[in-house]
């Protein structure tokens, strides 16, 4: 039985961090079940009825983090590059049903999904599209692995900036008594995995939680040949997003293929632009609608004031957001993103003369991509627009 | 005014004021990266009683620009006005 929890802020939550404020509340305790901030305050809906002290508790822990948040929070500048959200779209419902009955979009886990052929042959259309973008870069070519070293997360400041997503990966011990208890005792239940203590070694990697990390990770510690890069991967990437993980909107387990630029200021800038400039004209060949405005990074409680300011006044980061009728609202598909040369600093990746690298990628959520089109144009095939209908056609 | 700029952007850096010649600018020295100029920012909003928003944080990016910025706008602070 779940229980509701009203909280009035002690600090007005502003309406341009509502929802930044909403999806962290998400990480505050595990008996949250949802989170909503709204203009009459904080609801939450929890696992069980709470004691005096837990509710006490609970509510000072979401005070906390409205305080970290909001106390002396700059207000973002808000950019809007492009806007095509008035572009007409034929389908307004929600095809998360259809998804689910014609076995699309099959659930394994919390953000864990299985999608099936027509979704499978939509992402395909999408990768290569981005493919002939990163194409026109004459970029590079690379595969990354899944795993990624602690160390290599560590040296670019991840574990402070976004501990909330992070995904660990562990093995047994290498100690055949560990070993045998673990698969004698080893069981699942409705809670997941339970397993004896000290089963295992300790974390040497975790999951990726992007592409271009590994790319950077390759040119460290020495000067870029040539003095500058482009270059292009897809991988799986991992971020956890507790109670906001959604359906193929916003899962734990996703792809994403990025265009990267690793050189000097101007050369990332530029291509960051002319790339945009050249997905303006694939939208509109599809006919989505969409908006490309300024944004920022789902930085953790206490990096998040400092850190977002710091992104919306520098234009570091802009996403391509496309609409998702059946809710009147947008959801994030790509971005166009310019890191300065924070992994030139960190990573000691340096131009011929010396100064660090700059760096930039523009990345594409493969699943959110087809989930925002399926949301636009639907599940009949013959209803989307020609190009689409053609790229799937011949896939798969 | 410099020296109280220096100074300010010594504290908010967690290093010597000669760390902080008049020609530094953001990422001069390592301290002065995206953490430290908002760490910078905080405390000139603080100390100086200035308005700070996404476009002063993306000018302000040097100790030249601070002094002039806080010029323009005439700045008090607290410990002159005895408050």
């Amino acid at each position: 039985m779940t229980e509701q929890l009203k909280i009035t802020p002690a600090i007005a939550i502003p309406e341009h961090l509502a929802g930044e404020v909403q999806s962290k509340l998400a990480y505050v305790d595990e008996a949250i079940l949802q989170a909503r901030v709204a203009a009459d305050g904080i609801t939450l809906e929890l696992r069980e009825t709470p004691t005096d002290a837990r509710r006490s508790e609970l509510e000072d822990k979401v005070q906390r983090v409205v305080a970290l948040m909001v106390q002396g929070a700059f207000r973002p500048k808000v950019q809007i590059l492009e806007d095509h959200l008035d572009r007409p779209v034929p389908y307004t419902a929600d095809p998360n049903p259809g998804l689910l009955e014609r076995g699309e979009m099959f659930q394994e886990a919390n953000g864990v999904y299985t999608v099936g052929p027509l979704v499978t042959r939509l992402i395909a259309f999408f990768e290569r599209e981005f493919v002939r973008l990163a194409d026109s870069f004459s970029a590079a070519p690379y595969r990354f692995p899944t795993l990624i070293p602690a160390r290599y997360l560590e040296r670019v400041n991840y574990f402070r900036a976004f501990p909330h997503s992070l995904t660990f990966v562990t093995h047994l011990r290498e100690d055949i008594d560990a070993i045998d208890d673990f698969a004698q005792h080893a069981a699942c239940d409705e809670h997941g995995l339970t397993t004896p203590p000290g089963s295992f070694a300790k974390f040497q990697t975790l999951l990726s939680p992007a592409v271009c990390y590994h790319l950077y990770f390759s040119l460290a510690d020495k000067p870029l040949p040539d003095g500058q890069l482009a270059a292009t991967a897809v991988g799986n990437c991992f971020r956890y997003e507790s109670i906001n993980l959604a359906s193929l909107e916003r899962m734990w387990n996703f792809t994403m293929r990025e265009v990267i630029f690793v050189g000097a200021k101007d050369f990332v800038l530029q291509n960051r632009e002319t790339g945009r400039e050249r997905m303006r004209g694939f939208f509109e060949q599809i006919g989505l609608a969409y908006r490309v405005e300024s944004a920022n990074d789902p930085f953790f409680i206490g990096e998040f004031k400092k850190q977002a300011a710091f992104q919306s006044a520098f234009q570091l980061k802009f996403e391509i957001r496309a609409a998702l009728p059946f809710k009147q609202g947008t959801l994030a598909v790509g971005s166009y993103n310019y890191h300065q040369d924070f992994f030139g600093r960190s990573l000691n990746i340096t131009l011929p003369d010396g100064s660090p690298v700059h760096t930039g990628c523009i990345a594409f959520g493969l699943e959110r991509m087809a989930f925002a089109f399926l949301a636009q144009y639907g599940l009949d095939v013959t209803k989307w627009p020609e190009m689409v209908r053609k790229g799937v056609a011949g896939s798969g | 005014m410099i020296e109280k700029v220096q100074a300010l952007i010594a504290e908010a850096l967690q290093v010597s004021i000669e760390q902080i010649p008049p020609e530094l600018a953001f990422g001069g020295i390592k301290q002065w990266d995206s953490m430290g100029h908002m760490g910078i920012m905080l405390l000139l909003e603080e100390r100086f009683g200035v308005p700070i928003d996404a476009d002063i944080i993306g000018a302000l990016t040097s100790v030249k620009a601070i002094c002039e910025y806080l010029a323009k706008h005439e700045p008090v602070s607290s410990e002159e006005t005895g408050s």
